[in-house]
C-alpha cells in the first residue's frame, strides 16, 4: 500500500502521516528523512519534527540523494519526508542526479515500495502562487509537479490536508 | 467556531456575507485585538497574523487565545502556503505562522468551508 500525502506549507501534512503510519502492523518502521540540514531554520525544522516522532518507534534514515539505493529490512514499512527536499537535493546537491531528477527519483520510489509493506510518502504544493519564476526555480516546480504526478499515480490514496484536514484526492478502488 | 478559506480573489468575503446575514464583521487589516475579540466575524485573518509576525510578536499561543475570548466567531482567512518557499525571512516565518495557527483554528472549529472560484466546499462538518 502505497500513500501520497500533499498540502501547502505548515499544513499538518506531517503529523497526518505520521497518523497513517502509526495505523501499519509492521515489524519495523523507517523515517526516511531527506532534508539536509544547511542553515539554522533547516536545524529548527528537523528538531520540531524529532520531536513529534519521538516515542512512536521509528527508525530514522538520513537520505539526501539516490533513495533507490536504500536496502530495507524485511517487514517493513516507511514514511518518506520530504519529496520538495529530496528533489532539490537531486537537482542540486553534489552527486545528484541533476537533469536526471524526474527519472532517478520515479525509479527509487518504485524500488522502495516494492520492499516495502506499506509506503507513506509526503510531498508539498509550491504551484499556486502570484510570483513568477525563472530559471532554476522554475525549473525545480516543474520537477516536483512531474514527480507529484508520478507519485499521485503508483500511489493506492492520494490526500491533501487543509490546514489539518485530509481532504481525499484519490481513494482506492473498493 | 467555523473558517471559510481559500486562495486570495476567490470570493470569500462575499461567499461568508451570503452564509452569515446580520454578523458584524471586523477586517483583521486594521482592527484591534479587543475588537476581534468582540466581534461576529473577522475578514482577512490571515492580515492579522501578518501584523503580529512584523511587530515581531509570537503568534504560537493565538489560536489558543482566540478559542478562549471569541469561541463562536467566524474567521475568513487567505491560504498562503502552496508557493516557493520564500526568499525574505519574515515572509517565511509568516507563511508558516498562517499554516500552524490556521490548522489549531481548523482543529477546533464546527465546520470548514474551502472556497475556489466563488464556490464553497465543506472540508469538514
Amino acid at each position: 500500500m502505497m500513500i501520497l500525502v500533499t498540502g501547502g506549507s505548515g499544513s499538518g501534512k506531517s503529523a497526518y502521516a505520521e497518523m497513517r503510519m502509526s495505523e501499519c502492523r509492521s515489524l519495523r518502521k523507517l523515517y526516511i528523512a531527506t532534508m539536509y540540514p544547511y542553515d539554522s531554520e533547516s536545524h529548527e525544522r528537523i528538531r520540531r519534527h524529532r520531536i513529534m516522532r519521538s516515542g512512536r518507534g521509528f527508525e530514522t534514515v538520513e537520505k539526501y540523494t539516490d533513495i533507490g539505493s536504500l536496502v530495507i529490512p524485511p517487514s517493513s514499512s516507511a514514511l518518506l519526508e520530504c519529496m520538495s527536499n529530496l528533489t532539490a537535493n537531486e537537482m542540486f546537491m553534489e552527486g545528484g542526479a541533476g537533469d536526471e531528477t524526474v527519472e532517478c527519483i520515479s525509479k527509487g520510489i518504485l524500488k522502495l515500495r516494492n520492499q516495502l509493506e506499506n509506503l507513506v510518502v509526503v510531498t508539498n504544493e509550491i504551484f499556486s502562487e502570484s510570483g513568477k519564476y525563472l530559471g532554476d526555480t522554475r525549473k525545480y516546480q516543474k520537477y516536483l509537479g512531474e514527480i507529484n504526478t508520478f507519485l499521485a499515480d503508483a500511489a493506492d490514496e492520494v490526500y491533501e490536508v487543509v490546514y489539518g484536514i485530509p481532504v481525499p484526492i484519490k481513494r482506492r478502488e473498493v | 467556531m467555523e473558517m471559510i478559506i481559500g486562495g486570495a480573489f476567490q470570493g470569500k468575503e462575499k461567499l461568508a456575507r451570503k452564509m452569515y446575514p446580520g454578523l458584524v464583521w471586523v477586517y483583521a487589516k486594521d482592527a484591534s485585538w479587543e475588537e476581534i475579540c468582540s466581534s461576529g466575524g473577522v475578514i482577512g485573518f490571515h492580515d492579522y497574523i501578518r501584523r503580529l509576525v512584523e511587530e515581531e510578536r509570537d503568534t504560537s499561543s493565538l489560536a489558543a487565545d482566540l478559542i478562549r475570548e471569541n469561541p463562536d466567531i467566524i474567521l475568513v482567512s487567505d491560504e498562503v502556503g502552496y508557493g516557493v518557499v520564500p526568499i525574505e525571512r519574515t515572509d517565511r516565518i509568516y507563511r508558516e505562522a498562517v499554516g500552524r495557527v490556521c490548522t489549531s483554528l481548523a482543529s477546533y472549529s464546527t465546520r470548514v468551508t474551502r472556497v475556489v472560484c466563488g464556490i464553497g466546499n465543506t472540508i469538514k462538518g
